[in-house]
């Protein structure tokens, strides 16, 4: 694979698509349908052909040479005059285990929400140039190891999404879309920020010798790159570096939706098209995790330590509070976006252990609640398709009616439940292992536990209230799921399946990673110590 | 002054030269072929492009011409160097753009038997924006702000079709000579303690001691009203909504653009000439102690951004959301001032190159509608992305670049002005500025929402621009994306055209 | 107080006090007045620094040409004499403070203010030294100021025409 752009290929692949989509006249709707559907494919085919390629002993995380498929070239370069010196930014991209799974899982996601949109009626050309769009910066997101290039994918994402939701959206579109923009542009020019002031702080040698400021994330994590004056630099005694830490936190947690950043996440959800919440729950999600292991952790590995407790607090609200509102829904799209903000809250509280299960758990949680919460969510549009309504008591006794798309459901909600022997099982009982192993977070820990109880009980009263007791009269022709749904969910499900009984297959792929990266953080940690930082 | 000392001198001003010739020339064209009125345009292209040689030619040229027998330094009235001819030439590219833009705009079409008229304002305007940018004398400073205020008075209610064309006139001469007297003041008294008019010559004898300083600051604020006036900036920016509303579009994108442009290089000049001692070796300017520039643009940009974010969200006509939108932009632009350094001026350079792209694109597309739909209410714009795709999209574009999103330029020219902030260890104001583009977000996308998110109860004819309007937009729209992910020759060019004669 | 200072200030009073009277009568005719008288001021002013020429000029073009036609334009327009200048005063007393306290800060940093002075000279013509400078230092000066009155010529042309629609 060496010298085979792959990378930029998985990303950019999508954007070709949509100059394709571009130039097709507007009626030809099932040619632009089937160049998406070609193009995603494809995307998960070089996701797979990636993975077959990936050494899975390399560590990644800080060293360049143990990233794989890296492809490094110099993007910006200016050469300075007298006072700022020359100003470089790579296109840096390369992967290690944090972010293969998450590269599958975008480009699984996007196949089957590509699926899903199948009956997106209006204007379909835009819809699916737009959602390629999307695709690629979704994918650019997971790849970059350059933190400008990163963040200019982070935005990238902004302005589909916005139109995703506000032109193919519910009733209250506007406000929903609108909502999630200021949002998530509130959120990201506290990482731009922290972005600044981290480049200001640190150099870089490059080829000729010279000591240039750098955005390149790896050259971020060493701390013997700080220079003693830098804002954000350790070496600097009064530096900006816990402030800097909550911003670029706080940045990312709007994305997760962390509690109390979480209020435009029921609203996006509700309003948004089938299609979009999948991508949004399978994928937008998990980049707000994903940038805290990426950035956060190895970058101030010593405020990490510092805020653990606190960043386990929030998980461990997010998991009960997720879930507390989530019983009290009568919608079934808005119940499954809470439960999301509450499986989410898991992820939290393996991040905040600091151990290598904790870390493993939260990643693997991450791809978990990627598949699971994107089938939950198709589940929603199969029947609001079908109905047109998603009052969780407008339904019941669907079991009959329905029986194959019953089965679905039912493996997704106890995957979702955390069943033994489905996927989810495997993620929590690893978070909360890690997370028991950490002393001072324990008792946070052993309430999170609460968090399962109650998501047993949602999940089955509502599969209770939907699926059993009679069936409403108006419902009598309701159809059962058909061939593309067929497609939609049979892929999801083994997936699900497969992974609850054989993690490791997941599990290896990150695992050299996630160690190095615990042990990176705990070593730069003592280091700091030492020098007596 | 013997002959050849005048040729020497001469020659140091050959842009202004052309630019005052083509002006002579088309008023004595339109007064001899009456009939003749369609080439008047080429003509006004052809001096603009002959002036544009002539300050390319002058790019890394340093030199100072028209020296008074009292300055015995040799610094004279007009300075040529590359900041000045960065300015010279972003005023002329964008004139050129100005004049093809007038040849779509129905406003100025319909007035078309007074084109001789219309543009021998608009070369008063370039010969007094060009002659700002350069000059190092108060009084010509002072001269050439009235050549170009006196030629947009009488632009902005040129086309006298509409009542609050004449109102916005109206209101822009009487802010404007008040301003301007103001600023006459504020020259009067510099020249009355320090016995000159040469900002060379007045900066040593600003460093002298017994130096009453109250008296420069308060000359100095008088000073700045009047540019303040010209760049829009609160709370000399009253007149602004007014005038870019009732104005004809060509006008008000030109006056948004190149005469703010003017203004902050004059603006820059003075502070830099004038109050700076020497440029220290990481770029940061040491200032003269008589007048705190810093606190004052400080006060100054952050309250003008945030008053003009705010009264935005609040318009329904888009030419006045824009107008609001310039101002706020104003706020920005004066942020990279703030940090008095090399990079902060980098940063200015770098945001007008992208700010006049997204903007004249802007203030065309608008124009293009408005020349069909006959209106500017954002109300008016439900549905038109269907109707316009491409008007529609190239205007999103446009709007999303202004708000400063990647991968568009606009991104880019925010992030060197914050670039320079944080640099300068200024993050509470950084804060206050990204603040404010969330806030921006809103009344840009507030457009979007209507022409693509709302569905109109009337189905709206389609627009379909011509050829040449669509290669109009194009040239300002694919740089507005291309810059936005590779900007190097951008900033190699901002860079290398900071230089100031004698710093 | 020398007889220099009394003439002084008794044409820096005429200056300011017929200028307040142009803006606040409610006749335009009365106000192109009154201006006479402000521009009579200045003349004086101008003689008293020795500026004989400029004296001279502001007497025959501002008095004896601009305000002639400023009233062959009032008098030859219809019905603008009887017309009544809506000229109300709103807001009196906090621009009255206002005014104050900026005349006060003006006049306390004027006094105190070291101003570059050149020693008093016995006034002679200034005629010469004045059309030398003018097409020789400020040769620039001067071009620009002949563009800036032609460029005021077309735009009051073009403000008066009237539109053909």
């Amino acid at each position: 694979m060496d010298g085979f752009p792959i990378l930029s290929l998985l990303t950019f692949l999508p954007v070709l698509g949509m100059i394709i989509i571009l130039f097709l006249p507007k009626e030809q709707s099932n040619t632009i349908k089937y160049t998406t559907l070609v193009i995603t494919s494809l995307q998960v085919v070089f996701a797979v052909i990636l993975l077959g390629n990936y050494n899975y002993g390399a560590g990644g995380i800080f060293e360049q040479s143990s990233f794989q498929f890296i492809e490094k070239f110099r993007w910006i370069e200016i050469t300075g005059i007298s006072w700022i010196g020359t100003v470089k930014v790579d296109y840096f991209m390369g992967v290690d285990g944090i972010s293969v799974p998450m590269v599958l899982l975008t480009a699984i996601i996007s196949f089957i929400a590509t699926l899903s949109s199948w009956n997106i009626k209006s204007q379909l050309k835009g819809y699916f140039a737009l959602f390629l769009l999307l695709d690629t910066g979704m994918m650019g997101v997971f790849v970059s190891l350059d933190f400008f290039l990163f963040y200019i994918f982070w935005e990238l994402m902004l302005l589909p999404m916005y139109f995703l939701i506000g032109i193919w959206g519910g009733p209250r579109k506007e406000y929903a879309a609108i909502k999630f923009f200021i949002y998530t542009l509130f959120g990201s020019i506290f990482i731009l920020l922290v972005m600044i002031g981290l480049y200001f702080s640190a150099t870089e040698t490059i080829a000729s010798g010279e000591r240039v400021f750098t955005f390149n994330m790896l050259a971020l994590m060493d701390q013997t790159n700080y220079s003693p004056d830098g804002i954000l630099s350790p070496f600097n005694p009064e530096n900006m570096r816990l402030v800097a830490y909550i911003a670029l936190f706080v940045g990312f947690a709007i994305k997760i939706p962390m509690f109390p950043f979480h209020t435009w996440l029921p609203d996006a959800h509700v309003e948004a098209p089938t299609p979009i919440s999948v991508i949004l729950a399978g994928v937008l999600l998990k980049m707000g995790t994903y940038g805290i292991l990426r950035i956060s952790y190895p970058m101030f590995p010593d405020i990490t330590r510092d805020l653990m407790w606190y960043i386990a607090l929030f998980g461990m609200v997010n998991i009960i509070y997720g879930a507390l509102v989530a019983l009290a829904q009568k919608d079934f799209k808005k119940l499954i976006a809470y439960s999301s903000i509450s499986h989410m809250g898991y992820v939290l509280l393996g991040m905040a252990s600091l151990s290598t299960t904790g870390i493993a758990g939260a990643v693997f949680q991450m791809f978990n609640h990627g598949t699971i919460t994107a089938m939950l969510f198709l589940i929603v549009g199969v029947i609001y398709d079908r109905t047109h309504t998603r009052g969780i008591n407008d339904f019941g006794g669907l079991a009959n009616q329905m029986p194959v798309y019953t089965g679905f459901v039912t493996v997704a909600f106890f995957a979702a439940i955390g069943l033994p022997s489905l996927s989810g099982f495997v993620s929590e009982a690893l978070v909360f292992v890690g997370a028991f192993g950490q002393e001072s977070i324990r008792v946070l820990t052993m309430i999170s536990t609460l968090g399962i109880l109650l998501g047993a009980a949602y999940m089955l009263w509502t599969l209770q209230r939907i699926f059993f007791g009679t069936l409403p009269e108006k419902w009598n022709k309701l159809l059962d799921i058909d061939k593309r749904e067929y497609a939609m969910f049979i892929p999801l499900t083994i997936i699900i399946i497969f992974l609850g009984i054989y993690p490791s297959a997941m599990l290896d792929i990150m695992n050299t990673s996630v160690n190095t990266l615990v042990d990176y953080v705990a070593v730069s940690f003592q280091n700091m110590q030492l020098s007596g930082f | 002054m013997d002959a050849s000392l005048l040729t020497e001198n001469l020659s140091y001003i050959l842009p202004e030269i052309v630019i005052s010739a083509a002006l002579i020339i088309i008023v004595l064209f339109d007064l001899i072929f009456h009939n003749d009125k369609r080439i008047i345009p080429y003509l006004a292209v052809a001096g603009l492009a002959v002036a544009g040689f002539f300050i390319i030619d002058q790019f890394s040229f340093e030199g100072s011409a028209f020296a008074t027998s009292s300055s015995a330094n040799n610094f004279g009235m007009i300075t040529v160097d590359n900041f000045g001819s960065f300015f010279k030439l972003f005023v002329v590219c964008v004139s050129i753009l100005i004049v093809f833009f007038s040849f779509s705009s129905e406003e100025i079409q319909k007035t078309f038997d007074r084109l001789g008229e219309y543009y021998a304002l608009i070369f008063g305007m370039i010969l007094g924006m060009i002659i700002l940018v350069s000059a190092s004398d108060l009084i010509l400073i002072y001269l050439a702000l009235e050549l170009l205020s006196l030629s947009s008075y009488v632009l902005a209610g040129f086309t006298k079709l509409r009542d609050r064309n004449s109102e916005a006139s109206l209101k822009y001469l009487i802010f404007g000579g008040v301003s301007s007297g103001l600023m006459l003041f504020g020259i009067s008294i510099i020249y009355g303690m320090t016995g000159t008019t040469n900002l060379y010559l007045i900066n040593p004898l600003l460093q002298a001691p017994n130096l009453n300083l109250i008296t420069v600051s308060f000359a100095m604020i008088l000073i700045f009203t009047g540019i303040g006036y010209k760049i829009s900036s609160a709370p000399f920016h009253f007149w602004t909504p007014d005038v870019y509303e009732g104005a004809p579009i060509v006008i008000t994108a030109f006056l948004s653009v190149a005469s703010k442009a003017a203004g902050f290089a004059l603006l820059i000049r003075l502070i830099k000439t004038t109050f700076v001692t020497f440029t220290s070796p990481d770029g940061y300017w040491q200032l003269i102690n008589a007048f705190d520039w810093q606190a004052l643009l400080i006060i100054i940009s952050i309250f003008t951004m945030t008053l003009g974010n705010f009264t935005a969200l609040w318009q329904n006509n888009l030419k006045r959301m824009l107008a609001y939108s310039s101002i706020a932009h104003a706020g920005y632009l004066l942020l990279g001032l703030v940090v008095m350094s090399d990079q902060g001026l980098t940063a200015i350079l770098i945001y007008f190159v992208f700010y006049a792209l997204m903007n004249l694109g802007a203030f065309y597309i608008i124009m293009l509608i408005a020349n069909k739909t006959g209106s500017e209410e954002i109300d008016d714009y439900t549905g038109l992305g269907s109707a316009a795709p491409f008007l529609g999209v190239s205007l999103a574009i446009f709007l999303v670049s202004l708000t400063g999103l990647p991968p568009t330029a606009g991104f880019i020219g925010k992030l060197y002005i914050f670039i320079a902030l944080v640099d300068a260890k200024m993050i509470a104001v950084a804060i206050i500025a990204l603040l404010n583009t969330v806030v921006s977000l809103y009344y840009y996308v507030r457009v979007l929402k209507h022409m693509y998110l709302q569905k109109s109860d009337s189905p709206k004819d389609a627009i379909l621009p011509s050829t040449g309007q669509i290669l109009f937009i194009l040239i300002l729209l694919v740089p507005t994306l291309l810059f936005g992910v590779y900007f190097t020759p951008i900033v190699t060019f901002a860079k290398n055209s900071i230089s100031l004669l004698g710093f | 107080m020398t007889i220099y200072d009394i003439i002084f200030y008794l044409f820096a009073a005429i200056t300011v006090l017929s200028a307040f009277l142009v803006v606040t009568a409610k006749n335009i005719v009365h106000s192109a007045f009154y201006l006479l008288f402000t521009f009579f001021g200045v003349a004086g002013l101008y003689v008293l620094l020795g500026a004989d020429f400029i004296a001279i000029v502001q007497i025959m073009v501002y008095v004896g040409g601009i305000l002639i036609l400023l009233l062959f334009g009032v008098m030859l327009t219809n019905k603008i004499t009887s017309v009544e200048i809506k000229s109300g005063t709103i807001h009196v007393l906090p621009a009255v403070i206002g005014l104050g306290l900026f005349a006060a800060f003006v006049l306390s940093t004027m006094m105190t203010t070291k101003w570059k002075s050149n020693p008093a000279e016995l006034p002679f013509t200034t005629v010469y030294d004045l059309g030398y400078i003018l097409i020789n230092e400020y040769v620039l000066i001067f071009e620009l100021l002949g563009i800036l009155l032609l460029i005021a010529l077309i735009g009051a042309a073009s403000i008066a025409r009237k539109d053909k629609e």
